[in-house]
C-alpha cells in the first residue's frame, strides 16, 4: 500500500504555467497575496521616479535659490516688497530708474526690503543685457530706522524711491500725500502668484522645490549605490556557492563580519574616511549592502547547482562559465531583483541618515536629510521643515518595501508557510 | 562477437561520509558492445547510477574515482584533462537523466538548449544552421519544429525526455548512457519511448546503457542485461539467457520477486533481508547474509566474476571451484 500524497492546493501546479501579470491577478484568489499593495506601490514608485527624472517641470522654484521671504509657513501669502515714488515722477517701475549714477533707494533696517530691491535690481541689469543695451541699474541702498522715516528721506528728496513691505505701506502711505505705490519689486515667483505650497525655510528657499530636486539625490543615491552592491555582491556570490569549498568559506567569513557590523556605522566610518561628496556617499552605502546580495545569491547558487539541469548540461560538456552564465545566474535573477528593490528603500534611508548627520553631500545640495537636519533648528517655530521632507523619506522608502515584499510574495508564495 | 565501444576495468567509486568511505561501486569490469542495448539493473542504492555517471567521469565531490580504466575509442577516459573530457561529454557520450522535469533549463527554450549544446561543440556552426539541425532532429523525434520556441514547462513529460534524448542525439554521440528515463512516465509514455529508443538505435548506430530498476522494461528492450548488488556485477549476459537461465541466487529471487500472471494468487516471493549497508560491506561475496544458498566460503571469499556457460558471467561461488567442491567430490 502507497500512502496518500500530501494534498496539494490546486494553485500551487498552476503557478507554474501561467505568466507573471497573470501570476499578479490571480495571487489573491489563490493565496490571498494583495495584489493591490504591489499596484499602489508601484504608482507611488512611478511617480517619484519621474519626480526625480524631471523635477525642473515640477518644482516651482530654483531650490538653492532664495526665492522668497524666510520661514514662510505652508499656503501663507507672502508679503509682497513694493516701490514707493512721488507722485507725478513718471516712475512705474524699478527700470524706469535706470541712469549713469548711482540710484539711491530707501529701505528699513533689518528687513527682507534691501536683499529683494538688490536682487529686482540685478534682475532689471540682466534684462537689459539681454536686451543688447550695455546699461546698468546700480542701486545704493539707504537703511533707515523705520518706514516712515525712509518715506520723509524720499519725501525730502535724500533718496529717490523707496522699497518696503504693501502692507506697511498701505498703514502709513495716506500720512504722505505726496507718494504713491507703483508695485511689487519681488521675483516673479512671488509675483506671479506661484507661492510656496509647502512653506519655505529659514534661507527663503522654496521647501517644495527641494523636496522635489531631493528626489533625484535620493533616487540617486538609492539606485546607484544599489546597483554597485549588486555589481559587487551578486558575481562573488555566484562564484563563493557555485565553487564552493575553501574559496565559499573565506569569502562567506568576510562578507559575514561585514554583515554583522550595525551598517549605519559602518557608512559613516567609510564616508568619514573618504570625504564629502556624492560619489563616496554612494560607494559607502554600496560596501554595507554587498552582503546581503552575496548571501541571498550565494544560497541560489548553491541550490541551484546541485538541479539535475545542471548536471544535465555537464553531461552535454557545458563548462563551468556556461553553466554559471545560462544555468545559475538566470535562475538566481528573480530573488535578486526582490532583494534589490527592498535594498533601495534601504539605501535611500542610509542616505538619508548620512546627510542628517552631516556627512557626505555638499551643504548645498537639495536633500532630505540636509534638509530635515536644518528644520531641526526651527522645529520649535517652523514645523514644516522637518514634516515634509520626513514624510518624503517615509513615503519613498514605504513605497519600494511594499513592492518589494509584494513582488516577493508573488514570485515566491510558497514562503508564507514557513 | 560484435565489437567492443566502452570498456570499464577495475572501477572503483567512494563517496567520503561523515562516517567514512562509502565504496558505491567497487571493482567493476564491463564490456560494452557497438549498437547494443545493455540494461543494467539493481535496487535502489546498488551504485548502478554511480556506475553511469562514472562513465562520462561525472562524479562530483564529495565522491571520486578511486582506481580503474574506461577505454572509450581508443582512449583511456581517466587520462584526458576536463578540457577533452567536455568534448567528449555530449559530443560522443551522451546522457538521459531519470526526471525529464528538472533536467531542462527552465529560463531557457528548448531551440536554445539545443542549439547551445551543438555551438558548444562545433564553434563554427551558425546560429541559423544549428537551428535547421534541432529542427530536423526533433521532428524525428515526433515533435512539432514550432514547439522549440516553447520554455521546458510547457512539454509533456514525455516530450522532455524526447527533448532530452535529442540533446544527446544532436552531435551524433555513439552512445548514449540513460539512467532510469522512464521512472517519471507513465506507462504508456513508457512504452512509446522504449520504442522509440529502439528505433533510434537501429537509425543511429546507437549503443545504450539503460540503467533501471524495472525489469520490465530491461527484458522488453534490452539485448544484453547486467544485474547489480551492493556495487558489484553479480551476473550479465544475454537477456534472454539471464531471464530465462538466472545462476546467480540473487537474480534467482529478483526475477521471482516479480509479479505475473503466471501467478495466480500464489504469495509473491520475497527475499529476505535488506541490501547491505556499502559504509561496512560483508566480507565475502556480499549477497552471502541474504543467500538461501550461502556456503562458509561465500562469506570468507569474494568470488570472481567469471564465465558459467559462453557469454553468460556471473559472481557465484556455485559455479566455481572452490575447496568445498573439491571435498564434497
Amino acid at each position: 500500500m502507497t500512502e496518500a500524497p500530501p494534498e496539494v492546493p490546486v494553485w500551487r501546479t498552476d503557478l507554474e504555467r501561467i505568466g507573471l501579470v497573470r501570476r499578479i491577478l490571480r495571487a489573491r484568489r489563490w493565496y490571498r497575496a494583495d495584489w493591490w499593495f504591489v499596484a499602489i506601490s508601484s504608482v507611488l514608485v512611478a511617480g517619484f521616479v519621474v519626480l526625480a527624472l524631471v523635477p525642473g517641470v515640477f518644482a516651482p522654484h530654483d531650490p538653492r535659490e532664495q526665492v522668497g521671504p524666510r520661514l514662510l509657513a505652508p499656503g501663507e501669502a507672502p508679503e509682497l516688497e513694493a516701490l514707493v515714488v512721488p507722485a507725478g515722477s513718471g516712475v512705474n517701475e524699478l527700470a524706469d530708474l535706470v541712469s549713469e549714477e548711482r540710484i539711491k533707494v530707501g529701505v528699513v533696517q533689518g528687513t527682507p526690503s534691501s536683499e529683494a530691491v538688490r536682487d529686482a535690481a540685478a534682475r532689471v541689469t540682466e534684462r537689459l543685457r539681454a536686451d543688447g543695451g550695455d546699461e546698468r541699474l546700480r542701486i545704493r541702498v539707504v537703511r533707515h530706522e523705520t518706514l516712515d522715516e525712509a518715506l520723509r528721506g524720499l519725501e525730502a528728496g535724500e533718496t529717490v524711491a523707496v522699497v518696503g513691505s504693501s502692507s506697511e505701506l498701505a498703514r502709513v502711505l495716506d500720512d504722505h500725500p505726496g507718494l504713491v505705490m507703483v508695485g511689487p519689486v519681488d521675483g516673479e515667483g512671488a509675483v506671479a502668484g506661484r507661492g510656496f505650497p509647502l512653506g519655505t525655510n529659514q534661507l527663503g528657499q522654496d521647501v517644495l522645490s527641494r523636496l522635489i530636486w531631493g528626489t533625484r539625490v535620493a533616487f540617486l543615491i538609492g539606485f546607484a549605490s544599489a546597483l554597485l552592491s549588486l555589481a559587487a555582491g551578486l558575481p562573488l556570490g555566484l562564484i563563493a556557492g557555485y565553487v564552493g569549498g575553501k574559496t565559499d568559506r573565506v569569502m562567506s567569513l568576510v562578507m559575514d563580519s561585514l554583515y554583522a557590523f550595525p551598517g549605519l556605522i559602518l557608512a559613516i566610518a567609510i564616508t568619514a574616511v573618504l570625504g564629502p561628496s556624492i560619489f563616496n556617499v554612494i560607494v559607502a552605502i554600496a560596501v554595507v549592502y554587498v552582503p546581503t546580495y552575496y548571501r541571498i545569491v550565494r544560497g541560489q547558487a548553491l541550490s541551484v547547482k546541485e538541479e539535475l539541469y545542471v548536471e544535465a548540461a555537464r553531461s552535454l560538456g557545458a563548462t563551468n562559465r556556461d553553466i554559471l552564465r545560462r544555468y545559475v545566474y538566470p535562475n538566481v535573477i528573480p530573488s535578486v531583483a526582490i532583494i534589490f528593490s527592498v535594498n533601495v528603500a534601504d539605501a535611500i534611508l542610509t542616505g538619508a541618515g548620512l546627510s542628517f548627520l552631516g556627512l557626505g553631500l555638499p551643504p548645498d545640495t537639495p536633500d532630505w536629510g540636509i534638509d530635515l537636519a536644518r528644520g531641526q533648528e526651527n522645529i520649535q517655530n517652523a514645523w514644516w521643515l522637518i514634516t515634509f521632507p520626513g514624510l518624503a523619506v517615509m513615503s519613498v522608502v514605504l513605497a519600494f518595501t511594499m513592492m518589494g515584499e509584494g513582488l516577493m510574495e508573488i514570485f515566491n508564495p510558497k514562503l508564507r508557510d514557513r | 562477437m560484435s565489437e567492443v565501444i566502452y570498456s570499464i576495468r577495475g572501477l572503483s567509486v567512494e563517496y567520503a561520509t561523515r562516517s567514512g568511505a562509502v565504496r558505491a561501486v567497487d571493482g567493476v569490469d564491463l564490456d560494452i558492445r557497438r549498437g547494443e542495448i545493455l540494461g543494467l539493473v539493481g535496487e535502489s542504492g546498488c551504485g548502478k547510477s554511480t556506475l553511469g555517471k562514472a562513465m562520462m567521469r561525472m562524479i562530483t565531490p564529495p565522491g571520486r574515482i578511486v582506481t580503474g580504466e574506461l577505454w572509450f575509442e581508443g582512449q583511456d577516459l581517466m587520462q584526458l584533462s576536463e578540457r577533452k573530457m567536455r568534448a567528449i561529454r555530449g559530443g560522443r557520450i551522451g546522457m538521459v537523466f531519470q526526471d525529464p522535469m528538472t533536467s531542462l533549463n527552465p529560463v531557457q527554450r528548448i531551440v536554445d538548449h539545443l542549439t547551445e549544446t551543438i555551438r558548444t561543440h562545433e564553434p563554427s556552426v551558425t546560429e541559423a544552421a544549428a537551428r535547421a539541425r534541432a529542427e530536423e532532429l526533433v521532428e524525428r523525434l515526433g515533435i512539432r519544429r514550432e514547439r522549440l520556441d516553447d520554455y521546458p514547462h510547457q512539454l509533456s513529460g514525455g516530450m522532455r525526455q524526447r527533448v532530452m534524448i535529442s540533446l544527446a542525439l544532436a552531435l551524433r554521440a555513439g552512445l548514449v548512457i540513460a539512467d532510469e528515463p522512464t521512472t517519471s512516465l507513465d506507462v504508456i509514455v513508457e512504452a512509446k519511448f522504449l520504442d522509440l529508443l529502439r528505433e533510434l538505435r537501429d537509425e543511429f548506430d546507437l549503443t545504450i546503457v539503460l540503467i533501471t530498476h524495472n525489469i520490465g522494461v530491461v527484458a522488453e528492450v534490452a539485448d544484453r542485461v547486467a544485474v547489480m548488488y551492493a556495487g558489484r556485477l553479480a551476473e550479465l549476459g544475454d537477456v534472454l539467457e539471464v531471464f530465462g537461465e538466472p545462476r546467480h541466487p540473487y537474480t534467482q529471487g529478483l526475477l521471482q520477486a516479480v509479479p505475473n500472471i503466471e501467478l495466480d494468487g500464489a504469495e509473491l516471493y520475497q527475499m529476505q533481508g535488506s541490501p547491505p549497508s556499502l559504509l561496512d560491506p560483508p566480507p565475502g561475496c556480499r549477497f552471502h547474509p541474504r543467500c538461501p544458498e550461502a556456503m562458509p566460503i561465500c562469506s570468507a571469499e569474494t568470488p570472481a566474476f567469471q564465465s558459467v556457460s559462453g557469454e553468460h558471467l556471473a559472481a557465484c561461488w556455485l559455479y566455481q571451484e572452490h575447496p568445498e567442491v573439491v571435498a564434497d567430490a
